[in-house]
């Protein structure tokens, strides 16, 4: 083909040959398991690493072992699997650090009085845990979380943004439902939306959507996000109309919410599933409802189910094809898989294995998609002890700390502004794919963590947030260190990290200002980025 | 350096070199700790260029809708399949009449700083500095935002194997620009972009101007010493991004952003972008040893009220316009090698939808903008035509040029490096003489 450089005036004609150009073909290699990949990585890392620096660190346990005949120039890059530090021998605690976010005293106290199956059993059964004091904070500080839409509609579009993002911070380090705060998160960025351009919308879906159905069914979850106005708004579903429908939604709803890109639907169950959605939209302030006038009322075939022609004298009875879609969906061998895997990463590992796939699979086959039952089938005693490590995201570090550091709140105005600052600014990403859970995408960004450490433990004041030292001073510098290792590491503190913070306490005058800086830099260390 | 073979890579002569050889060589023992662990033995070119372009790669996230940031006005069907949104013609009497760049192809106002034409890109592009390349994109025909940035980012779709970008494997295949340089490219970004992942000596740092761990200055050192110890024993990746962190906030406290002042009068937005772009030329101009950097800028998914004219799509490309243009009068115009490239992960369908947006598509349009490239032309392989009958799946804008193409001309000819078959594995790239 030759190419051409527009001159002046060229007014070129539609050169039929250009066609051709849709044929070519890239070259597409075979999906190679993940799984080796991994390993791969391991072992080059293994390999790499001079000696020295080998003898010196932590030893880990066993990798899994996996054939990786991969071309070594190309595949290689950060491994998501990282196995545990060797300190970390008790079983309960690893699931303490994955049904929390964040071990303290009092929880692995809790744990090693129920016992495993005991500890996940009170974790599931989130409301009989008595969380009053928390909620009665929440509903003193930010009132706007129990407001309908037609009231949000008339407040600030800042107190909108600071009252969710602060509620959220406070729930998820101070309620005492922990493992359903951790899955309020995961079900958050599984149905993404954009505070800045929904809105006041958000807070209704967080409440009525994600908070409602958490730890409930996952077809429950699934229809009240396809019946929420911000939902609505947030893919476009709101613009949708007979003449011309909107495929955002119809794509996302079966690449990110059920299927999986690799699910099985194809850009002609796109287009049709977006004509059997038209009229889905939003009303008044904020109202999710069903409009006929702007429906498609033709025959469509969405993933081989077809919906005969229907007719506008069948009104609201319209909705009807597109609740019949999502039973399809929700019903989907591939979205149990696809919620499995998702749940999988999550709670156990970044790598689950084909075996670990099924299993949960079937759970939610079986349980018509229950998220409680597949969560007992991932957190099992066998599984979990022998997972990876997976890094902290920003919003889990912040957490953490805040569980570990038990400072005294008046408000949590620095918090949010330290989560813009660790890049995990939560309702606002703008794509629906949600935050990345991966440790290849926030492993950089670690020097804002290290100044998060000493932001929080300066904090030292009655009118925002109090951190206060005084357990910490009461004995001898080695007492204090003794002190963070149960607070902030569960008492399974690396040698490495303590005899740092020994080094660094011992350096200088044993005072409050030494102490904090001590705080600052456990909550840096490398053993408490990773749970 | 031994280890001296002919590999079968046509004309160039290789010099495969382990890990630890290339950097007693040419880094020094002490860097030796800084290069991640899991970093590949590398191909190294016996001869690359000593003197080659620093690399500024955009990537304009959500699927950038080619045909308003360079419209084909002379294309009778962009104007029957646009009729709420179209920009109009540059001899119109319109208030958003388009400017005109060759007779086919027009910038919208947005492009072009204004109704006068004079400002945005414009400059750069009479200077022939600006290259637009349309009808491109890549071959695969993903229309989900998130395969289709990652296989564009990745440099080779459908590869769940393949986990490095394309950018990161260019900068691992290649010495350093300056040995002892302890950042080699950063992403703008809080967590580091798909393209850079596997650089060498690379971050993402969210906000350049204001990168310390913060404290007392008295005590940082110790604090410091703390940390190098703590995460010398850490896992990749953390192992290599806590070494050059720290490094990098030494590095960082020296610099003076707050008192900058661009070239040529340069006033860059106070965006987002235009920030991330202001920081960067201060880094180039500082000679710190940046050979790239990765910087984003999103809200290019217009499902609905696209409006190129005055609205959202208009407020989008006016920002990318006028970053650029800061960019160009600043660093491009007084003589640095710099090469900008933007792509963007598909475009959008030829005609609108029913809300006054545009849906998920293919072809679009890339940029290319340095001393070293041939620019002032919109370069297309036999302009494919919006007619309906020539429409990729009957709605899309074909792709013509595969992106790559214009990437590995730019990686091999600007950058210096000729292994471009780690850059852009199993592809054969044809130049289509995009740079000098």
């Amino acid at each position: 083909m030759r190419i051409t450089t527009r001159a002046k005036a060229q007014h070129p004609k539609v050169d039929s040959s250009a066609k051709q150009a849709t044929d070519i073909q890239e070259d597409v290699t075979e999906r190679r398991s993940r799984r080796s990949f991994v390993f791969f990585g391991a072992l080059a890392a293994a390999t790499l690493i001079p000696r020295t620096s080998r003898a010196q660190a932590p030893s880990r346990r066993r990798r899994p072992t996996d054939k990786a005949p991969i071309d070594e120039s190309l595949a290689i890059g950060p491994r998501e699997s990282v196995a545990a530090f060797a300190e970390w021998d008790g079983s309960l605690s690893r699931l303490v650090r994955r049904a929390t976010l964040g071990v303290t005293k009092a929880e692995m106290a809790r744990a090693s009085q129920l016992g495993w199956q005991g500890y996940v059993n009170y974790q599931l059964n989130y409301t009989r845990i008595n969380d009053d004091a928390s909620e009665a904070v929440v509903a003193q500080k930010y009132p706007l979380l129990s407001q309908t839409s037609d009231v949000l509609f008339g407040a600030a579009a800042g107190d909108i943004r600071n009252q969710l993002t602060e509620s959220t911070i406070y729930r998820a380090a101070f309620s005492q439902r922990q493992l359903y705060q951790r899955m309020v998160e995961f079900w958050g960025d599984h149905f993404n939306q954009d505070l800045d351009k929904v809105g006041y919308l958000l807070i209704a879906d967080q409440r009525d959507v994600i908070r409602k159905n958490a730890l409930g069914k996952f077809p429950d979850l699934l229809k009240a996000s396809a019946h929420s106005a911000s939902m609505m708004a947030y893919l476009d579903q709101s613009a949708s109309r007979n003449t011309a429908p909107n495929q955002n939604y119809a794509r996302e709803i079966m690449e990110l919410h059920t299927l999986g890109v690799d699910g099985g639907y194809t850009q002609t169950d796109v287009a049709e599933l977006s004509r059997v959605l038209t009229g889905w939209t939003i009303q008044g302030r904020g109202n999710f409802i069903f409009n006929p006038a702007i429906h498609d009322w033709g025959s469509k075939t969405v993933l081989g189910v077809t919906i005969p022609a229907g007719s506008p004298s069948l009104g609201q009875d319209g909705i009807k094809e597109g609740e019949q879609m999502l039973d399809v969906l929700v019903n989907h061998p591939s979205t149990a898989r696809f919620i499995a895997t998702k749940m999988l990463r999550w709670l156990l590992t970044p790598d689950p294995t084909d075996t670990q796939i099924s299993t949960i699979a079937s759970v939610y086959r079986a349980t018509g998609g229950d998220i409680k039952s597949m969560i007992r089938a991932i957190l099992n005693d066998s599984w979990l002890p022998a997972a990876p490590m997976k890094l902290k995201r920003p919003f889990h570090y912040l957490a953490s700390a805040l569980r570990s550091a038990a400072p005294t709140v008046a408000t949590l105005t620095a918090m949010n502004q330290q989560l813009t600052s660790l890049g995990h600014p939560i309702f606002s990403w703008d794509t629906p794919d949600g935050f990345p859970d991966k440790v290849e995408y926030w492993a950089g960004n670690i020097v804002p963590r290290w100044a998060f450490g000493t932001t929080l433990s300066n904090l030292n004041s009655a009118t925002t947030l109090a951190v206060d030292t005084t357990a910490y001073r009461a004995g001898s510098p080695d007492a204090a260190i003794d002190l963070i290792d149960q607070n902030f590491f569960g008492g399974e503190m690396p040698t490495v990290t303590r005899t740092g913070l020994l080094t660094y306490i011992k350096a200088g005058t044993f005072n409050d200002t030494r102490v904090r800086e001590t705080i600052a830099l456990a909550i840096s260390a490398n053993a408490f980025q990773w749970y | 350096m031994d280890d001296q073979h002919d590999a079968d890579c046509g004309c160039q002569e290789y010099n495969e070199l382990s890990r630890r050889q290339f950097l007693a060589t040419s880094a020094g023992v002490s860097a030796a700790a800084f290069f991640p662990a899991w970093l590949p033995k590398i191909v190294m070119s016996k001869n690359y260029a000593s003197t080659r372009d620093i690399i500024v790669s955009v990537f304009q996230r959500g699927g950038a809708d080619g045909l308003s940031l360079c419209v084909p006005f002379a294309d009778a069907n962009y104007y029957t399949s646009r009729s709420t949104i179209a920009i109009p013609r540059p001899d119109s009497t319109s208030a958003n009449k388009g400017i005109d760049l060759d007779g086919f192809f027009m910038f919208p106002q947005a492009m072009a700083g204004g109704a006068a034409g004079t400002g945005g890109l414009i400059p750069a592009f009479r200077a022939n500095d600006l290259l637009v390349v349309h009808a491109t994109g890549q071959l695969n025909n993903s229309r989900s935002h998130f395969d289709a940035q990652r296989y564009m980012e990745v440099g080779k779709p459908v590869d769940p194997a393949l986990v490095t970008g394309w950018l990161g494997r260019h900068l691992a295949s290649i010495p350093p620009l300056k040995p002892d340089a302890p950042l080699r490219a950063l992403g703008v970004a809080a967590g580091l972009q798909k393209t850079l992942v596997g650089a060498p000596k690379t971050l993402p740092i969210a906000d350049p101007t204001n990168y310390s761990i913060g404290g007392s200055t008295t005590t940082q050192p110790q604090r410091v010493a703390f940390l190098q110890g703590d995460y010398a024993g850490a896992d990749e990746p953390l192992h290599s991004t806590a070494l050059d962190a720290t490094n990098t906030v030494s590095l960082l406290k020296a610099v003076n952003f707050a008192g900058y002042v661009p070239a040529n009068g340069a006033v860059y937005p106070n965006s987002s972008f235009g920030r991330a772009l202001r920081s960067v030329a201060v880094l180039i101009k500082n000679d710190v040893g940046i050979e790239a950097a990765q910087v984003d800028l999103g809200g290019w998914d217009t499902h609905s009220a696209q409006d190129p004219n005055a609205g959202s799509m208009f407020r989008t490309m006016q920002d990318f316009s006028n970053s650029l243009a800061a960019f160009y009068a600043d660093v491009i115009a007084t003589g640095y090698s710099v090469t900008v490239v933007s792509v963007s992960e598909f475009g959008r369908n030829v005609r609108e939808n029913g809300s006054q947006g545009t849906d998920h598509g293919r072809g679009t349009v890339m940029f290319a903008m340095g001393k070293g490239i041939v620019g002032g032309r919109v370069l297309t392989k036999n302009w494919p035509g919006l007619a309906h009958e020539v429409l990729a799946d009957g709605q899309d804008l074909q792709v013509t040029v595969d992106y790559k193409d214009i990437l590995a001309e730019i990686v091999q000819r600007r950058l210096g490096n000729p292994n471009l078959d780690i850059v852009f594995p199993t592809w054969k790239p044809t130049m289509l003489g995009v740079t000098r």
